[in-house]
């Protein structure tokens, strides 16, 4: 036996503690956090836990509109869908419209009101003292009687909120509220004016269609209503059981809807309105057999398919064939994004009408088909600010002839050109208030920030526009608590009023929704004592409308105004030889006019057509690359008129060689950690020209010089090799000329 | 294998002994571990204090059994009272979370109850409603979060809830019986023979 | 031979006693238009991290549903193909010989499973997958506070070293099971699962269902003589049938 001396006997004590200390430790580090079970204080009537509820409202993400089931666990939204009964979306929804997530959870929200310090700082205040401070100076402007020297400038908002608006206006002494969306097709609005006598947008009936030829209008990714255009683009192709319906597109560079296209032709930037009337020409010339077919041949003669051939680069014989195949085919012709955001916008889209009125389109299944008035009462005291109106705005601010400028969920700074100097006389104004939800670029030049709820915590409502042929409106209604201290709207508005005397009968935009539905429900003769079931019902099912069919249809066609078609050449801003390409802004589904910048889910997803992430980029034909000998992620210097700007280069083949395309949306300098210093936003080159009948900004009218820097950087994307290389990916027959 | 030139010295030279004598080898193993012994000795006392020292950790540990912030006893509410279970876990039949009473339910009992109403601990659940807070209760049966585990279909497969819970209604303080690991789930899948009860994705989410 | 009978030829008895379903898939690549709803409608409901820019840099990017472009010709008939490319729950899945701790398996459902919490992250399975819709944690993501409710508590989060890749939506199959099971139905009806990616499709492209069931939308669009299977030839039996573009010059059918 071996004898234990003392010093072993120590090092058998030590062995024994350590390991039994040893042993306590691990089974301390294996075990799971204790977690709490925390029940309710007093429990939501329809909460039970481990169940998800759907509440149904509106999307705000863009103006189309689309009806929104939002999944709700345990007060949390989980996630957004479409709502299967809204028939604008049918239970579909776009990717911008289901990051609405991102916005309400998102790190940068505004959370307390703000003052800037006039140090570029900004401190939090309270509520009352924010309140307080925007009444007395609207009640010192009161007392003077200066209501145009205060101006409310808001983003998209549509439905009864707008009534609310109307009334702080009254109350207040506001004279104006304008309305700056910089999506607004505003020239389509102009346009059918001038020849449907239509303020409303007519409903593009793509599903019914058999020949959809399109200037420029991404319908699929940002063009109207792009959820309910990508259903009917789906019926167009497979639903229709008589024909595949056919997709043409006019545009010098391949958007969504150009790649998803039969065809796709790179016309010459800015001459799509001649195109569209060279088509018309051959229409009138040997189809049309119209009363008015010596006007409109007499009106065409100089639109001849040989000189427009000449003038859009499209041969004689494509002309001449897809004015056949559109005459003959149940036809649909629409415009938008870039071809119609020149000079002469309003004429190219006067110009497609035409087409559309050749064609026998007008009131027909699969054509123009006008929507009835909704028929609800909505009081309108704003008007849409078109870019010529928003210098206006700009001049008398830098006149010192505005005193409060009320901001809200807009951001004119960003969507207009630098050159327009809007910031610049923002500095002019004593009170910049901003009602909106994040630090955006123009919310950074307020004096007083006002945090509203995400569209997800607030009560409103909503018409859609365009409708969908029939009478719709959705009531949209909070379906989270409040995360933070804001407040909506509405609500403010009604706050700022009571702090200055005014006798208000709503307390809040929830209570005032409420009761305009209540009048309308007793317009529409319903019972009063059932106003309660029928809100409750109009909430669960988010919409409410009437499936009857559009009055205004074909055999009313009015005569088309022929001397409406005028002069359709774009003017370019900027001289040829020294400025050698056409600068190609386009809007992306990811970002739209960069409100989507601030969302990670957005930022992450790769663009498209290019599947570039979190940046910028100039897209090159790879002919006119390799005359600069530039390759991908060579950064370059595209110089206009009014500016320079630097991103990488991708080399595109479906882009024309004189046209350079960027995207709009990134290069932000404030708004939140996800969208601040990335990327470039190419508005800043855009020399701010307008067209004369709309007054809407021609931001695709400019030419632009390219300069190769000589610095590289890596262009982040998805995509590997975009060729299938003779692999069977899409499909037996594919592989054999892939 | 211990080859010659490593030998220890002791084993070479009895070995050489051996030979010399003419008689059978015996080379033992164990002799020549015998100047580890106190090492492997040190190993065994370490072993032995590690299990300890699991031991200790489970039998002082309040893993299984915590104190809760308020002394709520099941056998009161459950087994004195006969208070049924899905009247305070309602959802256990119809989500896959069996769900704790809202502080408004249990005052909504405790308010008509005048013997006991001025007890510590309904004092205690008084301040909880007075500040309108909810009660911070220490879970007991919690499964990892990778787990996908539904109350409903165990409830209405007719399973009771004693059978994982243990006799709750004897309980004053609640005390987790059942291991909660995945054997113990799935021995009793494979025992009721339960519709896809193995695959992976029944359970893991 | 449609497809669909090239399908069946692994889902013979013997393997499990019984199949219960064959989720599957339609790709109708003549509705879809690369808009990319899908995408973000995933990453939603299934949790996916958001990996920042570096990892994109890196090609680290996790996105169980993607859009692949394929382009043809040059300027001016560059023509673009989208085709949405996701796991595609082969029967005879490369990725299940690969995994050496059974944490991917074929289960009775036909779905190639992914078992987050037995994965050890050897990567083998996204080698071997030859449409590499397999996607690796190289790091734990987070979600910048508080981005983190938007979590689906009823997916798993996953943390680094773990392999993911689609599921089909399992908890959307899981719930529509249980909601079966309480009227007493043992199966599902058709139309009542839609994973998160098809219901989201504003063109109506995907469409999910029961290979099994005859009568099942899915079923018939499968067989579409416009129907294939991503690279056939490599014999891995997906149970997600493409139907083919359909171009200008040919007739619908």
């Amino acid at each position: 036996m071996t004898s234990i001396n003392r010093r072993d006997f120590f090092k058998f004590v030590g062995a024994g503690g350590a390991g039994a200390g040893a042993g306590y430790l691990y089974a301390e580090l294996v075990k799971r956090p204790q977690e709490l079970l925390v029940p309710q204080v007093v429990p939501p009537e329809d909460y039970s836990p481990g169940l998800a509820t759907w509440y149904n409202t509106v999307c705000n993400q863009c103006s189309g509109g689309c009806g929104i089931s939002v999944r709700i666990r345990e007060g949390e939204a989980k996630k957004i869908e479409g709502n299967p009964v809204h028939p604008v979306n049918q239970g579909r929804l776009c990717a911008l419209g289901q990051s609405g997530l991102n916005a309400l959870y998102n790190p940068d929200r505004l959370k307390t009101p703000l003052r800037n310090n006039n140090e570029g700082r900004f401190q939090g205040i309270e509520w009352e003292e924010a309140i307080d401070e925007l009444a007395q100076k609207l009640n010192e402007s009161r007392a003077r009687r200066q209501s145009d020297r205060v101006q409310l400038l808001t983003g998209n908002i549509r439905g009864h909120v707008n009534g609310l608006i109307g009334h702080f206006m009254e109350w207040v002494g506001v004279a104006s509220h304008m309305q700056y969306d910089f999506t607004r097709p505003a020239n389509l609005y102009e346009a059918n004016q001038l020849t449907f006598g239509q303020s409303m947008l007519p409903y593009y009936d793509i599903r019914n269609t058999h020949y959809l030829l399109s200037f420029g209008a991404d319908y699929l990714g940002t063009w109207l209503s792009p959820v309910h255009n990508s259903l009917g683009y789906g019926h167009l192709r497979q639903g229709q059981t008589e024909k595949r319906g056919t997709c043409i597109q006019v545009e010098p560079r391949m958007s969504l809807s150009g790649a998803n296209a039969d065809e796709w032709l790179p016309a010459v930037p800015g001459s799509e309105g001649s195109l569209a009337l060279g088509i018309a020409n051959v229409i009138a010339n040997g189809h049309y057999t119209g009363a008015d077919q010596a006007e409109w041949a007499n009106a065409l003669t100089t639109y001849t398919p040989s000189n427009i051939a000449r003038l859009t680069g499209i041969s004689e014989v494509d002309i001449e064939r897809i004015a056949e195949e559109f005459f003959t085919n149940a036809s649909l012709a629409i415009a938008g994004g870039a071809a119609t955001a020149g000079t002469e916008g309003v004429a190219t889209h006067i110009a497609v009408n035409a087409l559309n009125y050749l064609a026998g389109n007008i009131g027909q299944k699969g054509g123009v088909i006008f929507n009835s008035d909704p028929g609800f009462a909505q009081t309108s005291t704003f008007e849409h600010a078109n870019y010529q109106q928003m210098i206006t705005l700009a001049e008398k601010m830098k006149n010192n002839e505005v005193d409060i400028l009320i901001l809200h969920d807009t951001n004119p700074i960003f969507s207009m050109p630098s050159s327009s100097n809007f910031q610049e006389a923002m500095e002019n104004v004593p009170l910049v208030v901003a009602l909106s939800g994040f630090m955006d670029e123009t919310t950074a030049m307020a004096d007083l920030i006002l945090p509203t709820d995400n569209y997800l915590e607030s009560w409103g409502d909503d018409v859609p526009e365009p409708a969908v042929g029939f009478s719709v409106a959705s009531i949209s209604q909070p379906v989270v608590s409040r995360l933070y201290d804001t407040r909506s709207l509405g609500d403010i508005l009604i706050d700022t009023a009571r702090m200055m005397g005014t006798e208000v009968s709503w307390d809040s935009t929830e209570a005032y929704i409420q009761d305009v539905w209540s009048r309308i429900y007793a317009q529409q003769g319903g019972d009063p004592s059932g106003f309660d079931n029928f809100w409750r019902s109009a909430l669960e099912a988010g919409v409410w409308g009437q499936e009857t069919a559009s009055t205004n249809q074909g055999s009313t066609v009015k005569p088309f105004p022929v001397n409406q078609l005028s002069d359709v050449s774009n003017k370019l801003e900027g001289d040829e030889s020294e400025y050698p390409f056409v600068l190609h802004p386009y809007l992306t589904l990811t970002f739209l006019d960069g409100r989507g910048a601030n969302l990670p889910w957005q930022q992450e997803l790769p663009d498209p057509l290019t599947s570039v992430v979190y940046n910028s980029w100039v897209e090159l034909n790879p002919g006119t690359a390799v005359e600069l000998g530039v390759k991908e992620g060579d950064v370059l210097e595209v110089t206009s008129p009014s500016g320079t700007i630097r991103a990488p280069a991708f080399i595109y083949e479906a882009i024309r060689p004189d046209v350079v395309a960027m995207p709009i949306g990134q290069g932000h300098e404030q708004y939140g950690r996800y969208a601040e210093q990335r990327g470039v936003n190419p508005i800043d080159l855009v020399v701010p020209n307008f067209d004369q009948r709309s007054g809407a900004l021609a931001w695709a009218g400019t030419r632009v010089k390219i300069l190769k820097t000589g610095e590289r950087v890596l262009l982040i994307k998805t995509d590997g090799i975009t060729r299938t290389l003779g692999r069977q990916i899409l499909g037996p027959s594919e592989a054999e000329h892939g | 294998m211990l080859s010659v030139h490593n030998r220890p010295p002791k084993i070479q030279a009895i070995a050489k002994q051996e030979f010399r004598e003419g008689v059978r080898v015996n080379v033992s193993v164990l002799e020549a571990l015998k100047p580890l012994r106190k090492s492997a000795l040190l190993g065994i006392i370490g072993i032995v204090g590690i299990v300890v020292g699991l031991k200790i950790n489970a039998a002082y540990s309040t893993h299984l059994k915590p104190v809760q912030p308020i002394e709520f006893s099941h056998r009161i509410h459950a087994g004195e009272n006969q208070i049924e279970c899905l009247y305070c876990h309602s959802s256990a039949d119809r989500s896959p979370s069996a769900g704790v009473p809202s502080v408004a339910k249990c005052v909504g009992c405790h308010e008509r109850i005048a013997t006991v109403r001025d007890s510590a601990e309904i004092a205690k659940l008084n301040a909880y409603w007075q500040a309108q807070e909810p009660i911070p209760w220490i879970k007991v049966h919690d499964v990892p979060d990778f787990v996908h585990f539904t109350h409903k279909r165990h409830v209405l497969a007719g399973l009771e809830c004693q059978q994982c819970h243990g006799p709750v209604e004897t309980m004053d303080r609640i005390e987790r019986v059942a291991d909660l690991t995945m054997p113990w789930c799935t021995d009793c899948h494979t025992l009721n023979q339960t519709d896809n009860g193995l695959d992976c994705y029944t359970c893991h989410k | 031979m449609s497809v669909l009978d090239t399908i069946r030829k692994y889902r013979e008895a013997g393997y499990y006693k019984e199949f219960d379903y064959h989720w599957g898939m339609t790709v109708d690549l003549d509705r879809c238009t690369g808009c990319e709803a899908c995408v973000v409608a995933c990453q939603a409901e299934n949790n996916l991290p958001i990996v920042g820019e570096s990892s994109f840099a890196q090609r680290r990017e996790i996105k169980w549903m993607r859009i692949e472009r394929y382009w043809e010709g040059e300027y001016p008939n560059a023509k673009l193909n989208f085709i949405p490319m996701f796991c595609q729950q082969c029967d005879e899945a490369p990725c299940e010989t690969a995994c050496p701790v059974f944490a991917t398996y074929h289960n009775q459902d036909g779905l190639n499973t992914q078992i987050y919490n037995r994965c050890i992250g050897t990567r083998t399975c996204a080698v071997y997958c030859p449409y590499e819709v397999r996607y690796f944690n190289w790091f734990t993501y987070t979600w910048d506070e508080p981005l983190e409710r938007q979590l689906n508590p009823d997916v798993s989060v996953r943390e680094k070293g773990v392999m993911e890749k689609c599921t089909f939506c399992i908890q959307r199959i899981r719930q529509a099971k249980d909601l079966a099971k309480d009227d007493d139905r043992r199966k599902v009806r058709d139309g009542e699962v839609t994973p998160a990616c098809a219901q989201s499709c504003p063109t109506e492209a995907l469409v999910f269902g029961d290979l099994n069931d005859p009568e099942s939308r899915v079923s018939k669009m499968a067989n579409d003589p416009r129907g294939y299977q991503v690279l056939e030839e490599q014999n891995t039996s997906p149970s997600v049938v493409y139907l083919q573009k359909v171009h200008g010059d040919e007739e619908a059918i």
